[in-house]
């Protein structure tokens, strides 16, 4: 017996298993991937969406033999219900019973922030690819949590910096705000306000309104507003609450009366409202395909998505199909499904995306995305109005300084 | 503010609490008469919503299909309700009432899965005939033209209902049982058989105000937990039982909330849990109502 043969092949045996023991990968293991957005409640109209793109970037890359080419992605999708409790709850039970390496949560910025900790705790990725809370990533930052959309600062910087134009340009003077009574409202409507007191300072705020999230009735907001006979109203209200008060402020000739420059007009909206949407109104979104339609990750996203799901993807599909994709890109730099390392691989890191090639930035892992605003106009390619003359606003031009946000953080503690 | 804005936020307060009494008059009338606070009266009004959003989906080809769609709903929901009488609420007529609100709000939870089962996650809207995509105006104030229908709906289901308690024999029979269940069950008169159809009219109402609330905005999963706490406010100022109380009730909360908004609008809502409480330690059984029944 070859003495040293047989020790070099127990030294080997031995390295290999300490290696896979030490990074707690084996090989052709599953990738376990949590979803746990908000199929329920307010959050279900976005919600819903996300998953199917979630569900087509996953079949692509299995096909393809998952991640690395070896490690198949099996997807477990909760309904965090939109709510903190819920969702916390959820993602617990995802990463205790079925052993999730990364989960992508959640439409609303209040449960992915109570998400955020127990990501932490567990070492798990988490992906924000719908709610877009500034403080998601810049309060208390978790090193395991990374945001793909533009987050509540960046929209609000792009559409003040919009509507500050046409304000000086008309010679508006007074404006009201309306915005869901929650996290994100509350965090977009405060940034908005103060960048249009810094980008247009002969501005006042005459009155906020907060209707509360999950709201169906807004007769008493909308004529409240037009009794007040602002010179615009700056809007922060989303999903089916945005469905609700555009539907319901259409019928009072709200839109004929009152500019209502800015507000989150998303592609949902756009197919949902497709027949009553006022049409040459300036609204800001974050993912619009059709603002990428020269990127071929983009159309061929978008051909796939017709063909599975008979409807073109609306900004949700877009940002939750790039979360995985972003996180694919992480495994492949990482060149190992680990969680540790994929973390580290993706601080930092440039990602191929739908919207083009973008960048995490280093000190809060917000991915460096545009936001766009444009004129809801009619288009004979699509069944439903589209965004015109885009305004692509960068996410180098929208995001917050790195300084604001270290004060911020000294702040906090 | 100028007179006519007053009155538009005055239209806006009626129209709000229309709706509040369309919810809240058959949560009143079940409990009222047979002493049942049924949790799941919000989960049977969301299921009406999404029944006249398929009946509309039907009939979508004949301009009356909007309309009929309405009606259509609160029958649709009466069948569901009447099942759940015959079927579960029979049952619990004497247990404790906390024994009662758990399983009503089982059978909620149940309702809201079915409702997602049946009609997916996804919100779904109604799109109104041209005639009422645009407002009209009273004194100059503009109201959405599809409320002066909802106002009307409300009037007539109050009249309605108004009319059936005082002048019908059943309409009697109902307002006796409200008193003493005992002598009327004494007088020969079948209590059961009564209970069943009062809880059936009760869930009528719920999916009829469902089928008249799913054009205002878009019809979603979840609409139900809002409505209820403010149906139960209402009930709760005008009194359980009371016809007039939930009117009363329903134009209270519409009005407060109306006018809170426009001066105090971070307070719109607070306000009316303050009116609550203030009714329930003054006057526990509410404005119109009689003291609870043991």
């Amino acid at each position: 017996m070859d003495f040293r043969k047989t020790a070099a092949f127990f030294v080997t045996v031995i390295a290999c298993i300490i290696f896979l023991g030490a990074s707690g990968v084996k090989a052709g293991e599953p990738y376990n991937l949590g979803v746990a957005l908000g199929l329920t409640g307010a959050g279900a109209l976005y919600s819903a969406d996300g998953v199917e793109g979630i569900k087509l970037a996953v079949e692509e890359i299995n096909a393809k033999g998952g991640f690395l080419g070896q490690h198949k992605v099996e997807l477990f999708i909760r309904d965090s219900q939109t709510k903190p409790d819920v969702g916390v709850r959820e993602v617990k039970d995802l990463i205790l019973r079925d052993k999730i390496r990364a989960v992508i949560n959640d439409y609303s910025s209040a449960v992915a922030m109570a998400v955020k900790p127990i990501a932490q705790e567990y070492k798990v990725l988490h992906i924000a690819s719908i709610s877009n809370s500034e403080n998601i990533t810049k309060i208390n930052p978790s090193p395991y949590t990374f945001q793909v959309v533009p987050n509540s600062y960046m929209q609000a910087k792009a559409a003040s910096v919009g509507i500050a134009k046409i304000a000086n340009q008309k010679g508006w003077k007074e404006y009201i705000t309306i915005a869901s009574d929650y996290e994100w409202g509350r965090s977009t409507q405060a940034e908005a306000v103060k960048f249009l007191k810094e980008l247009a300072p002969n501005l006042t705020l005459k009155k906020e309104f907060w209707p509360r999230l999950g709201e169906t009735q807004f007769t008493s907001y909308i004529t409240g507003i037009m009794a007040m006979k602002p010179d615009f109203v700056f809007g922060s209200v989303a999903s089916n609450d945005n469905v609700a008060w555009m539907e319901q402020a259409k019928t009072y000739g709200f839109f004929d009366k009152i500019p209502y420059p800015g507000s989150l007009i998303t592609v949902t909206e756009l197919q949902l409202q497709a027949k009553t949407l006022p049409r040459n109104m300036i609204a800001l979104t974050r993912a619009p395909f059709f603002a990428h339609m020269d990127n071929p990750m983009m159309t061929d996203f978008v051909k796939n998505y017709r063909a599975k799901y008979n409807k073109f993807p609306s900004d949700w599909a877009v940002l939750s199909y790039d979360a995985v994709y972003a996180l694919k890109q992480g495994v492949e730099k990482a060149k190992t499904i680990d969680t540790e390392k994929v973390k580290d691989a993706m601080k930092g890191m440039t990602v191929n995306l739908t919207r083009g090639k973008l960048a995490f930035r280093t000190i809060d892992n917000q991915l460096s995305c545009s936001s766009y605003m444009g004129t809801i106009a009619d288009d004979p390619r699509y069944p439903f109005p589209i965004y015109k003359e885009i305004v692509e606003v960068k996410g180098s031009e929208s995001e917050r300084p790195e300084s604001e946000i270290l004060e911020a953080r000294k702040a906090a503690k | 503010m100028d007179i006519t804005s007053l009155f538009t936020q005055f239209l806006s307060g009626l129209t709000y609490g229309t709706i509040l009494f369309l919810v809240a008059a058959g949560l009143s009338l079940i409990f009222g008469v047979m002493n049942i606070l049924n949790f799941a009266h919000a989960a049977l009004w969301l299921m009406g919503a999404y029944f006249s959003y398929t009946f509309w989906n039907l009939m979508q080809d004949y301009s009356f299909g909007f309309w009929l769609s309405i009606p259509l709903a609160g029958l649709a929901a009466a069948a569901v309700g009447w099942v759940m009488e015959v079927v579960l609420i029979k049952r619990i007529y004497k247990r404790e009432l906390y024994e009662q609100l758990l399983i009503t709000y089982s059978i909620a939870l149940i309702l809201s899965d079915t409702i997602k089962l049946t009609w997916g996650v996804t919100n779904k809207l109604i799109v109104r005939p041209e005639i009422i995509q645009k407002p009209v105006f009273i004194f100059g104030a503009p109201l959405d033209s599809y409320f002066i229908f909802v106002i009307l709906a409300g009037a007539a289901v109050a009249s309605g209902l108004w009319w059936f308690l005082k002048y019908t024999r059943y309409g009697h029979i109902v307002k006796a049982a409200v008193h003493s269940r005992e002598m009327v069950a004494a007088l020969g008169i079948p209590i059961p058989r009564i209970y069943t159809w009062v809880f059936t009219l009760g869930i009528f109402l719920a999916g009829f105000a469902g089928g008249i609330q799913a054009p205002i905005g878009s019809i979603t999963l979840g609409m139900d937990t809002a409505i209820i706490i403010q149906a139960f406010c209402v009930v709760v100022i005008g009194g359980f039982g009371s016809l007039l109380g939930t009117l009363v009730g329903s134009l209270i909360v519409g009005e407060v909330m109306s006018f809170t908004i426009l001066f105090w609008p971070e307070g719109a809502m607070v306000l009316i849990f303050v009116i609550t409480a203030a009714i329930l330690i003054v006057r526990p059984w509410g404005l119109f109502g009689t003291p609870m029944r043991t």
